[in-house]
């Protein structure tokens, strides 16, 4: 019986329509591929070859000069400092505050709990813009500091919400036995509830961790000083060269050498981290969206 | 809930109160969340009095004297603002017409996939620039566009001239286009994937049984099945209308594509930081955007209500 189906044309055969469609995906996969492979290889390839052949297969003339430039700026390591310190606080940070009110807000109700969660919704769609942002900034005293990249990222409403509805589906018995036994609230969240979400807390913990690491606009506007530098506006000076944001003293020591092999270099070097952990995390990627799809 | 109901109910304040204290732990998971909204979401938008007020740096945002609606008719009458609402609305509707349906295109290949390795690798693939900052992206693309880079390279070989694809008025937004849908259609596709999964596979063998071949059983099975998905995707997409994409913009931009690509976010960053700023009437071309933003959202989840029974939101 499943054998006759299979035969007359079942979902299981290869037909046309499975070859042009997978040739039609690949197509867009190597399109998508090939410019991230010609950047690792321009960049450690001689820029001579490069003006030669810019569209390379595989590199000849390999060198590594170019990461010897970028690694001898200072602005790099700072900059890599910068960033995993902005990432791993603000991680804890905005991640905490996230779930604490994930949890909260999935309780069954409490006195203002509508008008509170309002309040934070009402964010996700309206807010100051940017030039009350900066003067609140201003105000605090936290231009120049990595700080301010921290704390302005606290809640994050949309994954709180879909946290939230993750709260809520586990069973409201597990609560009850544990008050029975006369734990409080926080006990309930830290020791029930959290070890119950370990998956989707890690799924949101490496949203975070991206966000963090790829935050470039705020850290542009708000920091001045070059050894305060996150790696991606030490990125953006590099690629736009001795722009205004950049210290006098590192675009000079720039300015003669730029070619487009340390450019690339610095573009690799920034993507990196992203690079060789993204096809093994993939998975806790995806499974952001599968919860965010069922909640819609 | 319990609130209203204990406003009203004689003696129910008490309850209301116990109410309260029982929940002490509740609000104290609350506290650290809600102030930094307070401070962070809520404090700027205080300062939104700045598109009503001459500012003066000097007396502050309160102090700076009231001049009521002048920014926002100084604003109707700017010429380069008139271009960037121009560029905004051009740019977010091509978007709309041209990116949209890419990833539901996308979606519906990968679903129909049977090799299951490849289709791991290609999804690796596809959504991988997703996790890239524009700065990264732009990085890339601007080398590899370039007039020395890799693409003209091609086009020499191929005996055709060399173009200089990001100095090009009649290209730049096409390029737009082209480059959002590179770096962000494979992820957005992983939402359909998942709606089609969802279809009941019953659908697929009692239309196998009935001699439907795979167009057939993808238009009237598939796309039928993920239309609520397209929906609200579409509509969400259709409110955020003023947003054209300010990451892109700004970091593959140049003096010589302005005029076709200036739009409203990159220009209040342009007047605001590499000119003379004037806070006041910079933020209200802020509070322009963001009112119609808003409204927009407003019109856009009763159009989901509509359709699809709930709303997007409240």
């Amino acid at each position: 019986m499943i054998l006759t189906t299979k035969k007359q044309g079942g979902r299981n055969r290869i037909d046309a329509f499975d070859i042009v469609g997978c040739v039609v995906l690949i197509l867009f996969a190597l399109i998508i591929f090939y410019p991230f492979y010609n950047a690792v290889l321009t960049s450690i390839v001689t820029s001579k070859q490069y003006i030669l052949n810019p569209a390379m297969l595989y590199p000849r003339d390999v060198t590594l000069d170019n990461y010897r430039l970028i690694f001898e700026n200072p602005l790099i390591w700072s900059g890599y400092k910068n960033t995993l310190i902005v990432v791993a606080c603000g991680v804890v940070y905005g991640m905490g505050m996230t779930v604490c009110m994930a949890y909260a807000f999935s309780r069954k109700s409490f006195p203002g709990k509508r008008p509170l969660f309002l309040l934070v919704l009402f964010t996700m769609f309206f807010g100051g813009g940017l030039i009350p942002l900066y003067l609140l900034i201003k105000n605090m005293g936290l231009i120049n500091e990595l700080g301010a990249l921290i704390l302005i990222n606290g809640v994050v409403p949309y994954y709180m919400i879909i946290l939230k509805s993750g709260f809520e589906q586990i069973p409201e018995s597990l609560e009850e036995a544990a008050r029975i036994e006369g734990a409080n609230d926080i006990v309930i969240f830290a020791r029930v509830m959290l070890p119950l979400q370990m998956a989707m807390l890690a799924t949101f913990t490496l949203f975070i961790a991206v966000d963090r690491w790829n935050d470039w606009f705020l850290p542009m506007l708000f920091i001045k000083e070059g050894r305060k530098f996150t790696l991606q506006v030490v990125l953006r000076s590099i690629i736009y060269e001795a722009t205004s944001d950049v210290d006098a003293a590192s675009s000079a020591y720039y300015e003669n050498i730029f070619s487009d092999g340390i450019k690339i270099a610095a573009v690799v070097v920034t993507m990196l981290p992203i690079m060789c952990f993204y096809p093994f995390l993939q998975k806790h990627f995806v499974k952001g969206v599968l919860v965010g799809a069922v909640k819609m | 809930m319990n609130m209203t109901a204990g406003a009203v109910l004689p003696g129910s304040r008490r309850r209301f109160m116990r109410a309260v204290w029982d929940s002490r732990y509740i609000y104290l998971l609350l506290l650290p969340g809600i102030v930094s909204i307070l401070i962070f979401s809520y404090g700027p938008m205080y300062g939104l009095l700045l598109a009503f007020k001459k500012f003066n740096a000097g007396l502050g945002i309160l102090s700076s004297p009231w001049i009521g609606m002048a920014h926002f008719r100084r604003l109707l009458g700017t010429p380069d603002f008139a271009s960037a609402l121009r560029n905004t609305l051009i740019i977010s509707f091509s978007r709309l017409i041209i990116e949209f349906p890419i990833p539901i295109v996308l979606g519906v290949l990968l679903g129909e996939m049977k090799f299951q390795k490849t289709k791991r690798v290609l999804q690796t693939v596809f959504t991988f620039p997703h996790f890239l900052s524009w700065i990264i992206v732009s990085g890339i693309l601007i080398s590899f566009l370039d007039s020395n880079g890799p693409v003209n390279a091609i086009l020499a070989a191929l005996g055709r001239d060399k173009i200089n694809i990001l100095a090009n008025t009649k290209t730049f937004r096409g390029l737009l286009y082209a480059t959002s849908i590179w770096k962000g259609a494979g992820w957005s596709s992983i939402i359909y994937m998942t709606a089609i999964a969802g279809i009941d596979p019953q659908l697929y063998e009692a239309a196998v049984i009935d001699g439907a071949g795979r167009l057939r059983r993808i238009w009237h099975i598939t796309l039928p099945g993920i239309k609520p998905t397209i929906v609200v995707l579409f509509v969400l997409s259709a409110g955020r209308i003023m947003n054209a994409g300010f990451d892109q913009v700004f970091n593959l931009q140049n003096a010589v594509v302005r005029p076709v690509s200036e739009i409203i976010d990159t220009y209040v960053y342009r007047i605001t930081f590499e000119a003379v700023p004037d806070f006041g009437f910079s933020t209200a071309v802020g509070l322009f955007k963001s009112v119609i933003n808003f409204a927009l959202l407003l019109v856009t989840n009763r159009l989901v209500k509509a359709v699809n029974g709930s709303g997007l939101f409240v």
